[in-house]
Order: structure tokens, then C-alpha cells, then sequence
């Protein structure tokens, strides 16, 4: 890993859990091992949205060529969202691509996923079946990412295991809706 | 040239329009002049005349180069700026030299800011202190460290360098952008050559940054030939013809794809698109063999040539439509034309459906047909060439003795060539007179070609004089479609 990259991952860290954000428990960084080139990362669903009261683990990959490049972000925890895929948790998010500026730090990154998950934008699909859900079938939307947020990203694991086996059901609920 | 050949095309030429006559007195005075080896001119048409006449230039790298720098030093030397910021300004508008003098002494400002080379407002970092913190690499750092562009947006040193460098890496050279968050300001190549401190990225920035001039300036073109270094140059951008004379490739100007004439870049593109989806279908069901349609045995086609003749029972026929090929060589040659069921309007739309399928398939089969002919014609000429190889060998005559075949050969691929794109360009065209006339002149086309390709498949027996009266006939056919209907 290069230079500049470690030596910014470890004061950028220092800053993430010295911030008001991480004292409110909106977002939160975490070491997964001692190189610093991967971390987990955890937000809070925003208030007044399906994801309100869940908690979503995302998967921090540092490239050697950070902050020239941006890290690779996806969602750990399962999520029902427009712009992140239903399968993998893989995000469509133009600051971890293109707009991506070396300037920015992982506080942006996480308070921007914050921020999309409180304003999807479904003309930008990462996952199309959500995405047109979103647009032609908004209360059905609502009910789904909210369910997600229940079974993937509450506390209680055991309504997770519970409902884990409602999952298949209900996809294929969500996509029948529609069709 | 004879009074032979005049007298013919003037026959086939009787329903055509009269500057066709003249252009055949033109041309037969013109070569009665020219022609003293005794070979046709038909290869070199005047400029006037010839429809796919274009104007460029093969140019070397660094012919281009000195090209672009004498285009910055005019607005160098005008508006008394430096050449670094001339060339951008010249790269962020498509090397419109008047537009940009214009607005630079309209409102420089705002060209700057369009260019995205000054910003809407400049940022002003308040200083505390001899130090300060880059925000890249959160390190405390003394301000003598610090750079910025016209933005304002400071950082130290060694992020510059090391940004400029991931960012050379990737590919990128004019469009790198200042690192602070939503600053789209460029970061220029003297800023980036005073930041860099290792030398060896550099090369790779001026051959990178190279190809991006060239690809935004409007009258250059790299030859799309695989790893060829030429540089095409045109003052007008047209869908017309360019051959490089390094790699061989011949391509159109406009769209860098293989040349289409009579059709135009759109057109083909979307033609391209429809048999790279259908053409499995189509390759189902048409076969690649055809029954002699007197006496049924099975024949595969071996030659270039849509004149067959049954090897069994010697039975004259047309590949292409199975008929009897006596009714294709003087009279009305039809089998290029699509005949369109007129009661089709009041057909299920399955039936229309089927129809459509029947009208595409009928191009493509004539498309692919001429495609597969044009191999087969490859071939004859490397036949043709053996044979000349050996006759000479023989002591039977001298390499330019027999140089007037290969003309025959290379003329035959080139009116096939435009015969094969003539196909995408009818199946686009809506029923009218046009299209009418289009068939028409496609037809003749057709015919001549056809006339052509048997005789040079037959060169031994063929009289010298009459292949070349067939190779003059069939260009002015050719010509003459070109001329009404490749769009100018």
C-alpha cells in the first residue's frame, strides 16, 4: 500500500471517531484488520425514510491509489433501494465514480450513502426491478424496503432467521405487483 | 476506346438523361488524349465528374503535430495569450479559432469560465500561522508547499504530483480536474510539468494528451487500421472515401467504419445492426445451395459471378432469382427489384410481420450474396495473377500485356463493392419515383456487373477489346448511380 494512502486511511479514521456524527450513532468506521486497507463501515437509516431504525454494515475496500481514486463501497447488509443492487449491495453512486475528488474522505462517503438512501434516484438504476417499483408502485415500494430494513438491518436476530424463509415469497410478491 | 464502345454505351445509355452523352464525349475525347499505353482511364476520374471524389491528406505524426501548433500560435500571436492557454481553449471548443477570438474580445470572462479554466469564484484560503494542513494528505505542511490552480483550492506539493500521476496512469491528461470536491477547473500541462517530479510519465502525457487533440479537432482523423500511426486530414467532413496508403485499410471519412457508398453512415450503421441480429436467421433459411431449375441437380456456386450455367444440362439461369438468364442480359434486368405485395395494408398484422421478414430477407440475400461474391472475386484475381505469372513465363506476351486483366479484376471487386451497398440503402427507401428510379439504375448496375464477371472469368476467350468496353460500361454504371444518389 502506498504511502499517502495508509498514512490518510489512519488520520481520516481518527477523524471519523472524533466526529458529532459517530456521538449521534449515525455512521461508524471500523478496522478490519491492521492494514488498513479494508474497514467496515456502518450508517444509520435516516429518519422518515423505509430504512429508519436499521442499522446497514457496508464493506470498505482501500485502493492503493487512494484518495486519488476512490474506495470501493457495498452494502454488507441486504437492502431494498433503487440505486443498490437487491443481490450483491453493489452501489450506483456518481462520488464513488466519477466525482469522485481526492478531497473528500470516508465522513463524505458515508454521509453521502446517508443522504442517498433518504433521496433515491431511480433515473439512475443500479437495481431496474426496485427501481420501477419505486416509480410505478410507490406503497408497494415503501412496504418492501421497510420489511428489508426489518428482517436485514434490525436488532433482533432471530425475526431475521425467522424471516429469511419469507424472503423468496416476498420478491417474487413485489415483482408480481408490478407485472 | 473505339467507335464500338461509344456506339454501345450511347444504346444502353438511350433512355438516360443527356448530359449522360455528354459526359461520354468528355471522357472518349479525353482518353483518345490521355491514352497512350492503350489502358483505360476509367481508374482516374476527373474531380468534377467523379462523385466520390474527396480531398485529403495522409499525414505522419509529425506533419499533425506542426500542423496544431502553427493553429495555436495564430491565437497566440492574435489575441496575446500564452500557447499553453490557447491550446486548451482551443481543445475545449473544437479548435473553432474565430469563435473563440470573437468571444475573447466579447466576454473573456465567461469563455474562461466555459472553458473551465476560471472559476465562477475564486476561493480564498485565509492563512494562520506559517503552516497549514492539505486536505489530500492531512499533513501539516509549511506554505511555500502548496499549489493551486486558478480555483484557488490549495493542496501540498507531493498530492499534485502523485494525483497527476495515478491520473496520467489511467489515462487521462487534458481533462484532469482540480482534486477539491465539485471544482471541475483543468489542471494545465505546465502546472502538471512543474508539480511532476518524475520525468518518465511525461512522455506517456504528450502522446495521451496528443490523442485527444487530434480527436477533438474537426479535420483530422486517425486511420482506424489496426496500430497504424497515419493521420487523415480533410477540410470538409464528409461520408466519402479515404484509403491509407500505410496499412491499406479504406474506410469512410465520417464514421471511420468500412466505406458504404451509395448509403449513407446512419443508414448503414442501423443495417449493420439489423443483420448482426437477424442474419442467423437469415443464414437458416437461405441455403447455401440452389437446385438448376430445368433439370433440379444440386448446385453449390464456386464463382463471384450471378450468371449460371448448369454444368449438367447447360441451361442459362440467374442465381439470384432462378430465372432463365436470357431475359436479363439485354432486356429488363428486375431480379434487384423488390416486388412489394400491394394488398398488404389490409393483411393481418401476421401477415405483415411475415411480409416484413420476407422484405429483409430478400435484401440481406442479395447484400450477403454480393459479400460472399466479392471473396470468390478475391480469389480470381489470385488466379489471374498465376496465370499472368505463367504466360509471361511462357514467353506468351509481357506483364503489361496482360496488365489490362488484373485492371478488369480490381475494377470487378470495385463495382461490386458499391453493388453489395446499394442493398442496406433500397431496403431504407420509401416507395417512390425515386426509389423507382433507384431500382432502375441499381438494376443496370447489377447487369453490367454480372456481363462483367462472367467475362473476366473467362478472360482466355474473351476478346481484349470487348472486356474492355464491359469494364467501361459497367463503371459508367456505376458512376452514374453514385452520381444521382450518394448524398454530397
Amino acid at each position: 500500500m502506498a504511502n499517502i494512502a495508509e498514512a490518510r486511511i489512519k488520520r481520516e479514521f481518527k477523524e471519523v471517531v472524533k466526529s458529532e456524527e459517530v456521538a449521534k450513532c449515525h455512521i461508524k468506521v471500523e478496522l478490519v484488520n491492521d492494514t488498513f486497507t479494508e474497514l467496515r463501515g456502518e450508517i444509520a437509516g435516516p429518519p422518515d425514510t423505509p430504512y429508519e431504525g436499521g442499522n446497514f454494515i457496508l464493506e470498505i475496500k482501500i485502493p492503493d491509489t487512494y484518495p486519488f481514486n476512490p474506495p470501493k463501497v457495498k452494502f454488507v447488509t441486504k437492502i431494498w433501494h433503487p440505486n443498490i443492487s437487491s443481490v450483491t449491495g453493489a452501489i450506483c453512486l456518481d462520488i464513488l465514480k466519477d466525482q469522485w475528488a481526492a478531497a473528500m474522505t470516508l465522513r463524505t462517503v458515508l454521509l453521502s450513502l446517508q443522504a442517498l438512501l433518504a433521496a433515491a434516484e431511480p433515473d439512475d438504476p443500479q437495481d431496474a426491478v426496485v427501481a420501477k417499483q419505486y416509480k410505478e408502485n410507490p406503497k408497494i415500494f415503501q412496504d418492501t424496503a421497510k420489511h428489508w430494513t426489518h428482517i436485514f438491518a434490525g436488532d433482533s436476530k432471530v425475526a431475521m432467521i425467522t424471516h429469511m424463509l419469507e424472503l423468496k415469497q416476498i420478491k417474487k410478491i413485489a415483482i408480481s405487483h408490478h407485472s | 476506346m473505339s467507335e464500338e464502345k461509344k456506339n454501345q454505351d450511347s444504346d444502353n445509355d438511350s433512355d438516360l438523361e443527356e448530359s449522360d452523352h455528354m459526359d461520354d464525349d468528355d471522357d472518349y475525347y479525353g482518353g483518345y488524349y490521355d491514352n497512350d499505353t492503350g489502358d483505360l482511364d476509367i481508374d482516374k476520374p476527373k474531380k468534377s465528374d467523379d462523385p466520390e471524389y474527396f480531398e485529403y491528406e495522409l499525414l505522419e505524426i509529425e506533419d499533425v503535430e506542426r500542423f496544431l501548433n502553427e493553429e495555436v500560435e495564430v491565437l497566440h500571436s492574435t489575441l496575446q495569450i500564452q500557447p499553453g492557454l490557447a491550446k486548451m481553449l482551443l481543445l475545449a471548443h473544437g479548435w473553432r479559432k474565430d469563435y473563440i477570438i470573437d468571444r475573447c474580445k466579447k466576454e473573456p470572462d465567461r469563455l474562461l469560465i466555459d472553458s473551465k479554466l476560471m472559476p465562477e469564484r475564486k476561493v480564498t484560503e485565509q492563512i494562520f500561522g506559517n503552516s497549514a494542513v492539505c486536505s489530500v494528505c492531512l499533513l501539516k505542511r509549511p506554505h511555500d508547499y502548496f499549489y493551486s490552480l486558478s480555483c484557488g483550492h490549495s493542496f501540498c506539493g507531493e498530492c499534485w504530483d502523485e494525483f497527476c500521476q495515478v491520473q496520467i496512469q489511467q489515462g487521462i491528461t487534458t481533462g484532469i480536474e482540480c482534486m477539491a470536491k465539485d471544482c471541475n477547473i483543468l489542471v494545465p500541462e505546465d502546472f502538471l510539468c512543474s508539480v511532476m517530479q518524475k520525468p518518465e510519465l511525461r512522455d506517456r502525457y504528450s502522446q495521451l494528451s496528443f490523442s485527444d487533440h487530434v480527436k477533438s479537432h474537426p479535420d483530422l482523423r486517425f486511420c482506424p487500421g489496426a496500430n497504424c500511426p497515419i493521420i487523415v486530414r480533410a477540410p470538409v467532413c464528409k461520408a466519402k472515401k479515404v484509403e491509407c496508403s500505410r496499412c491499406k485499410t479504406t474506410f469512410c471519412y465520417k464514421c471511420g467504419i468500412e466505406y458504404h457508398a451509395p448509403t449513407d453512415c446512419d443508414v448503414i450503421k442501423k443495417w449493420l445492426t439489423k443483420c448482426a441480429d437477424d442474419s442467423e436467421t437469415a443464414n437458416y433459411i437461405s441455403a447455401h445451395t440452389k437446385d438448376c431449375p430445368k433439370c433440379h441437380v444440386c448446385i453449390e456456386k464456386n464463382g463471384g459471378c450471378n450468371h449460371m450455367q448448369c454444368s449438367k444440362c447447360k441451361y442459362d439461369f440467374c442465381w439470384m432469382c432462378l430465372g432463365d438468364w436470357k431475359t436479363h442480359g439485354s432486356e429488363y434486368y428486375e431480379c434487384s427489384r423488390y416486388k412489394e405485395n400491394p394488398n398488404i395494408a389490409n393483411e393481418s398484422v401476421h401477415a405483415q410481420a411475415r411480409e416484413a421478414l420476407k422484405k429483409y430477407l430478400f435484401y440481406f440475400e442479395r447484400w450477403e450474396n454480393h459479400a460472399k461474391s466479392l471473396q470468390l472475386e478475391e480469389q480470381t484475381l489470385h488466379k489471374i495473377t498465376s496465370r499472368i505469372h505463367d504466360k509471361v513465363m511462357n514467353n506468351t506476351g509481357t506483364w503489361i500485356d496482360w496488365q489490362y486483366l488484373l485492371d478488369a479484376a480490381h475494377l470487378l471487386k470495385k463495382c461490386r463493392y458499391t453493388l453489395q451497398y446499394t442493398y442496406p440503402y433500397a431496403y431504407y427507401m420509401e416507395k417512390s419515383a425515386r426509389k423507382q428510379l433507384f431500382e432502375y439504375q441499381q438494376a443496370q448496375l447489377e447487369a453490367e456487373v454480372e456481363n462483367l464477371s462472367w467475362k473476366v472469368e473467362r478472360a482466355e476467350i474473351t476478346d481484349r477489346g470487348d472486356l474492355e468496353n464491359q469494364m467501361d460500361i459497367a463503371e459508367k454504371r456505376r458512376q452514374t448511380l453514385l452520381k444521382d444518389f450518394l448524398e454530397v
